[in-house]
């Protein structure tokens, strides 16, 4: 009678244990779920106002086009001298938990670089990470950089940082921003419509937008590579243990 | 954890485009434009006259470059040539579909969604393996 009750027992606690577990592992796969709907609503949140702000820059530009003249407002004053991009990005491997079978989801993160300038001088970077909301915010942190003074070797070359070199004038952060934003509109010539210059900055303000879209997509493809090995597992578990209902569904007893 | 290929990780990679004007001019304004030394662009402007092999070719030209981190392709652009954009799966470069002025953001022919809708769906993985 004593051993009867002492297995009796013995069995409660190994059965409240494996409750214990199963209720830990289903909080886990909640809380998979959860990221993976949460970085879809972001991905659709953060479309809707790349949408809009999109839409706000094609208004200022067809405005610009307007006062300036069709001919003076396209991408055909572009020519195609050596021009490096000014506004680059940084891309950099997050260590995630993802599973190693989908290359889609090997969570690259992103952070744009905008108006970078390189001079024989000087090299100047406004770093924005996928978290700075105000595109405007002239306070935000500045990185200065020294450059060589080669002039353009080869592409990369002429993008990477190189050694440092003695400044000859030195230029604030922001001045440095403003010369190269201006440089970018004087492609449309001397004096430009004040639209045009709000086109630009919309269409920056949508670039850090893409930004973290690309982020919250890695993010996204990621939690679904999660979610999906954890019903593959479920789903072998039920049905090695022949606990398939009707429906396809699993059914716990 | 140990054998995961890495993403090349990069300090200054380019933005490639594939849209039309409007949005590529306005790109270019804020500085995304790049002509290397020999003038090839980072951007393709879709037009009436591209044809789809062209917007094709650009597309392979950007998703193969090792100095391109993410591809900007118009949305309606992207559905001339859907089955590459679908069936294209590395993490670098991203692939991002935008709206344009004449075609509104459409989730439904998004082809990140496509891959992740599958957990939605009324089929579910035990009706794949019936």
């Amino acid at each position: 009678m004593r051993n009867k009750t002492k297995n009796q027992n013995k069995k409660e606690k190994e059965k409240k244990n494996e409750k214990e577990i199963s209720d830990e592992c289903t909080k886990e796969e909640d809380g998979k779920v959860l990221q993976f709907l949460d970085s879809m609503d972001s991905y659709l949140t953060l479309m809707d106002s790349l949408s809009s702000t999109l839409r706000q820059g094609w208004i200022e530009l067809a405005s610009a086009r307007y006062s300036m003249g069709a001919s003076r407002v396209t991408s055909a004053l572009y020519d195609l001298k050596l021009h490096p991009a000014v506004t680059t990005l940084q891309v950099r491997q997050l260590d995630g938990e993802s599973p190693r079978q989908d290359p889609m989801v090997e969570e690259p993160h992103f952070t744009l670089s905008r108006w970078l300038y390189s001079s024989e001088d000087y090299c100047y970077s406004r770093e924005t990470g996928s978290d700075e909301a105000d595109p405007k915010n002239k306070n935000s942190s500045s990185l200065l950089r020294h450059r060589g003074t080669s002039q353009y070797p080869d592409d990369k070359e002429f993008r990477r940082k190189a050694s440092p070199v003695s400044p000859r004038s030195p230029l604030t952060g922001d001045d440095q921003v403003q010369k190269e934003r201006s440089k970018s509109l004087s492609v449309f010539g001397k004096l430009v419509s004040p639209k045009l210059r709000e086109a630009q900055v919309s269409f920056e303000t949508a670039l850090e937008t893409l930004i973290k879209i690309a982020n919250v997509r890695s993010l996204m493809l990621s939690a679904h590579a999660q979610v999906q090995q954890d019903l593959h597992g479920t789903f072998d578990l039920c049905y090695n243990s022949r606990k398939i209902g009707k429906d396809g569904s699993c059914k716990h007893y | 954890m140990a054998n995961k290929p890495q993403i090349p990780t990069s300090n200054s990679a380019l933005i490639a485009m594939i849209a039309d004007e409007d949005t590529i001019t306005g790109f270019l304004l804020a500085g995304v434009g790049n002509v290397d030394l020999r003038r090839k662009t980072n951007y393709l402007i879709v037009d009436s006259k591209t044809t789809v092999k062209a917007i094709e070719d650009a597309f392979k030209e950007f998703t193969t470059k090792e100095d391109i981190a993410i591809v900007l392709i118009s949305q309606y652009v992207a559905n001339m040539i859907r089955f590459l954009v679908d069936s294209y799966n590395k993490p670098i470069p991203a692939i991002l579909e935008i709206p344009s002025k004449e075609h509104p953001y459409d989730p439904t022919h998004d082809s990140v969604l496509s891959r992740v809708k599958y957990l939605f769906s009324s089929e579910s993985v035990a009706s794949e393996r019936r």
